[in-house]
């Protein structure tokens, strides 16, 4: 390889794009000219060979292969049979309602990491406002310091603290005067949810008034199918705010956008497609209207509505979710002071939720360390001349500067949280914990795929988290360009 | 409040927030390591509390290590193994990258950011686990080599190709015309210059092939045969009113980091601040 003389003088040519060499150029086409450069560039796919070799062999033949076996029947052994789009009847066809039980925790799971992401940021923040240099280069060391426990110790470690009778988490809430707050909360928010589900979304016939006086929120479920339809048409305002300028982006984009609303619509949009559609086309045309008038009238100003509008819709939507879709039962685990946090169906999301606290992850920090660490000293003076506050230059200069990091950070963070079952699988077991409450689709696909021998639908099962990556990836590229 | 002493009592702040994190990260690390030393009378009385062993139990270390040695080994040779196989191949393949414009440049390079956003879960599992058994290295660490040090070049590619990019190209071309061909230039300038980076990114690669659950999980069958998080699940199944022992067992498990992180840790910390994993 050292050996390789390559024929660049005269020839070569600065790229464009700073640091990259524009390799030899076929000029007259000749034979003595075009063989040194097709060697040159020959050379230079041998020294990428092992890397593209072991991508296609493990990374990209098997993702295919599931691709293939979608559409199969499989044990995982030698039982094959070809069966079209069986698999997917199934999925879509209402004949796997778990599966679709799981993403309403995957739902919840993520807003709960989008808030589990910020004291990161904060410690970050708070580190990188030390003084002293001595002092940080100290705190940066030994926040690598716990990396060295594995990480499975920390999850055994916290499913220690969560034991109902000797456990940690519950001496500390008994410690605190917290478990009869808890214990009264257990039969007031059901009753608020009730109030919420029976006379802020439906007509109550019963009570006229209420009715009259809710006006409002009475056309949430006519109109959106429910709060989950109304979070995904807020989605799709904020997806459209920026427009969808290519026929290929607009195709990929409608059929995402229907692809989800699927996933959240109704409960089976199959067998009556018509109501579905005919809402679907009605909310999302509409939409796409608005924000086209709104656009033409005046672009940065429309813009600016638009994304207001979808935010009052988001905002409303999840606060009404989490008054009326969460405490709905009483638990009754609290009476006695010792709740079995990992083994009660209703406890077992506030767990996985609790986990992990204060949610400090400490590479985390130490990465958006790297992204503060790139503010110059000039920036702070001025702020400090403009008289800006603590929390002024938390908002105004520290978070949009490592954004980012902030933004990568996201990405991963919704992808993981997507495919997650590592932890779910070794924490609840195959199943998901008591009544599968902590089952999540990643779960669900690995129980069907190595407890139930169904691995072609495990595999179809995984198609459909894909093309929901897919989305989402777009999603994010579209809002949050990450600049380099 | 004098404007000195205003500052002096916004410093103390930050650092007591930032005692308070680590305490948080430490309560594990200081409850295993307790717990560990613990007669099992001790931890079932009063479990999961902060009382210092009443007698100190050091018969559990040693069963511990008669439990988690072997996993050790076997974890030891898998992570450097692992951290061998993908830096090898993702030094070079990053240096063509950053350094060259060919055709197929961009395809290679956006082939392999695709894999992070393929959905690598539960479904492409038994896939994997189809083309290692027909490969014949089931049950062989081989394979956990070859699965993490090939899933984590990706990162590698992207990291270290932005570093190489920065690096001044008179370097390469001044090298080049005194005759130094490609492994020489990576060798003695691309190396030297990108050492932290490099190092961080083993250690990062080293870690993610540590923590490894899930693929030891399934490839792996014998008891000799396993990794650490495996060989620690399946103690966790077994000894369940062992704590002492278990916790013995973890805290031996984290030995190796331990002096890994002996070493390395200036550079690791210096590396990660310095913007090495920016994403």
């Amino acid at each position: 390889m050292s050996g390789d003389s390559t024929p660049r003088t005269g020839e070569t040519r600065r790229a464009a794009a700073a640091g990259t060499i524009e390799i030899p150029v076929d000029g007259a086409g000749s034979m003595a000219r075009w063989w040194p450069r097709a060697r040159f560039v020959a050379m230079l796919w041998l020294m990428m060979l092992p890397t593209i070799a072991g991508l296609a062999i493990f990374t990209y033949f098997p993702n295919l292969e599931t691709v293939k076996y979608s559409l199969y029947k499989w044990d995982g052994g030698a039982v094959e049979e070809f069966r079209l789009f069986y698999n997917f009847k199934q999925i879509f066809g209402g004949g796997d309602p778990r599966y679709w039980a799981a993403f309403s925790l995957i739902g919840v799971l993520l807003a709960a990491n989008l808030v589990k992401m910020w004291p990161s940021i904060f410690t970050a923040i708070v580190l990188h406002r030390l003084k002293s240099e001595r002092w940080q280069f100290f705190y940066r060391v030994l926040f690598v310091v716990p990396m060295v426990i594995p990480g499975l110790v920390g999850l055994l470690l916290w499913k220690g603290y969560y034991d109902p009778n000797v456990g940690l988490f519950n001496k500390l809430l008994n410690g605190i005067g917290l478990m009869p707050v808890l214990n009264s909360l257990d039969t007031a928010m059901p009753a608020l949810a009730a109030f919420v589900n029976g006379n802020l979304l439906v007509w109550n016939s019963a009570n006229p008034l209420w009715s009259i006086l809710l006006l409002p929120t009475q056309i949430i479920t006519p109109l959106f199918g429910g709060l989950w339809g109304m979070l995904v048409f807020g989605f799709v305002l904020l997806l459209l705010r920026d427009g969808v300028q290519t026929i290929p982006g607009r195709w990929m984009l409608w059929v995402m956008v229907m692809a989800f609303a699927v996933l959240t619509w109704g409960p089976n949009p199959f067998e009556n497609p018509l109501p579905f559609l005919a809402r679907g086309l009605i909310l999302l045309g509409g939409g796409a209207l608005l924000v086209e008038w709104l656009r033409k009238r005046d672009s940065i100003e429309g813009k600016d509505v638009v994304a207001r509008i979808a935010a009052g819709v988001l905002i409303t939507a999840g606060l009404l979710v989490l008054l009326s879709k969460i405490w709905v039962d009483p638990t009754n685990a609290f009476i006695n002071g010792n709740p079995s946090w990992l083994g009660h169906s209703k406890l077992v999301v506030p767990a996985v939720i609790v986990w992990g606290f204060p949610w400090i992850g400490t590479v985390g920090v130490l990465i958006y360390l790297a992204g503060l660490a790139n503010i110059s000293k000039e920036v702070y003076e001025a702020a400090e001349l403009d008289g800006i506050g603590f929390w002024g230059k938390i908002f105004r200069i520290e978070i949009p500067l490592i954004l980012t990091q902030v933004r990568i950070n996201l990405i991963f963070l919704t992808i993981g949280t997507l495919n997650e079952y590592g932890f779910f699988l070794i924490l609840l077991g195959p199943d998901g914990g008591p009544d599968n409450a902590g089952l999540t689709p990643g779960l669900y696909m690995y129980q069907k795929a190595f407890i139930q021998s169904e691995m072609g639908y495990a595999c179809a099962l995984g198609m459909v988290m894909f093309t929901l990556i897919l989305f989402l990836t777009i999603v994010y590229q579209r809002h949050l360009k990450v600049d380099k | 409040m004098t404007h000195q002493s205003h500052l002096r009592f916004k410093e103390w702040c930050k650092h007591a927030l930032l005692c308070c994190v680590l305490f948080f990260a430490f309560v594990p690390f200081f409850l295993m390591l307790m717990i560990s030393l613990k007669t099992n009378d001790q931890y079932t009385t009063n479990p999961w509390w902060f009382d210092a062993p009443s007698q100190w139990c050091w018969a559990n270390w040693t069963k511990g290590w008669n439990t988690v040695g072997h996993y050790i080994t076997n974890s030891i040779v898998v992570a450097v193994g692992s951290v061998l196989l993908c830096l090898t191949i993702s030094i070079p393949t990053s240096y063509v990258i950053a350094r060259y414009r060919f055709p197929g440049r961009e395809l290679v390079y956006y082939a392999l950011m695709a894999t992070m956003f393929l959905p690598g879960g539960a479904a492409a599992l038994v896939t994997t686990f189809k083309l290692i058994s027909s490969m014949g290295l089931v049950n062989n660490l081989a394979a956990l080599v070859l699965l993490s040090g090939i899933g984590g070049q990706v990162s590698c590619v992207f990291i270290l190709r932005q570093f190489i990019e920065e690096i001044p190209k008179e370097l390469f071309e001044s090298a080049s015309i005194d005759g130094a061909g490609h492994l020489r230039q990576m060798w003695s300038i691309m190396l030297p210059l990108s050492g932290p980076v490099i190092g961080t990114l083993a250690i990062m690669n080293f870690l993610g092939a540590w923590n490894d659950l899930i693929m030891p999980l399934i490839l792996l069958r014998d008891d000799q045969m396993l990794t650490i998080p495996v060989g620690l699940m399946r103690l966790d199944g077994e000894y369940v009113k062992m704590w002492g022992e278990l916790m013995a067992g973890y805290s031996i498990a984290a030995i190796p980091l331990v002096i890994l992180f002996l070493f390395t840790i200036r550079l690791f910390v210096r590396g990660l601040t310095a913007g090495a994993v920016k994403g």
